[in-house]
């Protein structure tokens, strides 16, 4: 089980950046680790949520060349988040995970523009918004979903096979 | 367990923030050095599993893709083909139509056309089914041609169609002659679906293959000089009575499907009409 999430982690910091490009639609490619983050915080809870978003994103940041500690923080915020307020929803349901994700995405997407922002990024708010941030937002709240739901019928079929 | 997970998150914001000052600040290089030693290779071997997987399911779709043209492409050339034959029909038919209508024209006689419907080609009886009959005004014993030369009569005439005994036809019996050596002599059906020419004249009557021989326009029941056909072998029984030509139909019997039948005028000689063909 440690080895799958090791693998999970440091596998979809880096993945991201390599194999992430095959899964692109129309130019959007989803954030595979902010997913991977989002599903372990869910199960785990805040304290790995924090520290498995922490080391995705410092290998995402490393993979990609961005500023080392950007995704580190934001995906570990959210995966802090995610971990505490996760046990008050009910986010076995798909009508619950899709929005749920793009809106995280969102806010994501938010945190790390204004964390850059201290650093002068160049960006304008509303391109970057309109052409990056929402698009992937909702790639990631579908197949995050999708996600979901394969893992709960694999564990359903692991249930019913032991 | 809460203030642990706080104390964690404050830890790691502090980190991340002290890494972006650092960068900002231009000394933040050693941490990227030491997190691309673990990236790269991870990086190297997944780049190389997913050219991998992208090469195969690049070739899946490829063979996909070609499998699905040549799908394409297969029924585009039998819709070619059917096509190509529905043209090739078409002009068959039309070369076969103005033949038909040139030899109604040049025809000093009254004609009407018609399409054979049926073909009986037992050895008993060979016939064809006219789409002309009573209706038609359609008289029995009416001589059908082709362009090629002499097709056969009616013998029985129905409400919307006619039977046309073919010459080939073991009762079928027509007057003629050769047209160059001016023998007469009557052309009848074999059982075989061949024709013979029964002459009577000493020493072969100087018949040679390849003589053309044509309706004599005795009786008045086919017009004079319409061709029957050519001598294809000869039959010279020394001082019998009656000497025999094979002949070779000028008309393929099977392969028509249009004819005209001489509905007025039987009496007049129409070789000129034929002159092309004969």
């Amino acid at each position: 089980m440690r080895t799958f999430l090791a693998i999970a982690v440091l596998g979809g910091g880096v993945a991201h950046a390599t194999v992430g490009s095959a899964l692109r639609i129309a130019d959007v490619a989803p954030d595979i680790p902010l997913i991977v983050v989002v599903l372990l915080a869910l199960r785990r809870g805040p304290e790995f949520g924090c520290g498995a978003g922490f080391v995705a994103g410092l290998l995402q940041d490393a993979a990609t060349g961005g500023l080392l500690g950007v995704q580190a923080l934001t995906k570990a915020v959210v995966g802090f988040a995610i971990g505490v307020v996760g046990t008050r929803l009910r986010v076995s349901q798909p009508l619950v995970q899709v929005p749920g994700l793009v809106l995280l995405s969102v806010l994501e997407g938010l945190a790390r523009y204004a964390l850059l922002q201290m650093f002068h990024f160049p960006a304008p708010f509303g391109e970057l918004m309109t052409y990056v941030v929402i698009p992937q937002a909702l790639y990631n709240g579908f197949l995050g979903a999708a996600l979901v739901l394969a893992l709960a019928w694999a564990e359903t079929l692991k249930d019913r096979t032991s | 367990m809460r203030i642990r997970a706080l104390a964690l998150l404050g830890i790691i914001a502090g980190v991340c923030l002290l890494l972006l000052t650092l960068q900002m600040r231009g000394s933040g290089g050693g941490a990227s050095e030491a997190l691309a030693i673990v990236t790269t290779p991870v990086q190297t071997v997944l780049a190389r599993i997913n050219r991998a997987t992208l090469g195969i399911w690049g070739t899946y779709r490829d063979w996909k893709n070609v499998r699905v043209e040549n799908h394409r492409l297969r029924e585009e050339a039998q819709r070619l083909r059917v096509e190509a034959l529905r043209v090739s029909e078409t002009d068959a038919e039309n070369h076969r139509l103005r033949r038909l209508l040139a030899l109604k024209q040049s025809l000093p006689l009254e004609t009407m056309a018609g399409e054979i419907i049926a073909r009986e080609w037992g050895g008993w009886v060979r016939s064809l089914t006219i789409n002309r009959g009573r209706g038609d005004s359609v008289a029995r014993l009416t001589a059908v041609i082709a362009p090629e030369g002499l097709v056969g009569r009616v013998v029985d005439v129905r409400a919307g169609s006619s039977i046309v005994q073919v010459l080939t036809d073991p009762a079928s019996t027509v007057g003629a002659h050769v047209v160059r050596t001016r023998t007469p002599g009557i052309v009848e059906g074999e059982p075989r679906g061949t024709l013979r020419f029964k002459y009577m004249a000493r020493d072969g009557g100087g018949l040679q293959v390849g003589d053309i021989v044509v309706t004599s326009g005795l009786g008045g029941l086919f017009p004079g000089g319409i061709p029957i056909g050519r001598v294809r072998s000869l039959d010279d029984r020394g001082a019998a009575l009656f000497s025999y030509a094979q002949l070779s139909s000028a008309v393929d019997f099977a392969r028509i499907d249009e004819v005209l039948l001489l509905t007025g005028g039987a009496a007049r000689d129409v070789a000129a009409s034929f002159k092309s063909d004969g």
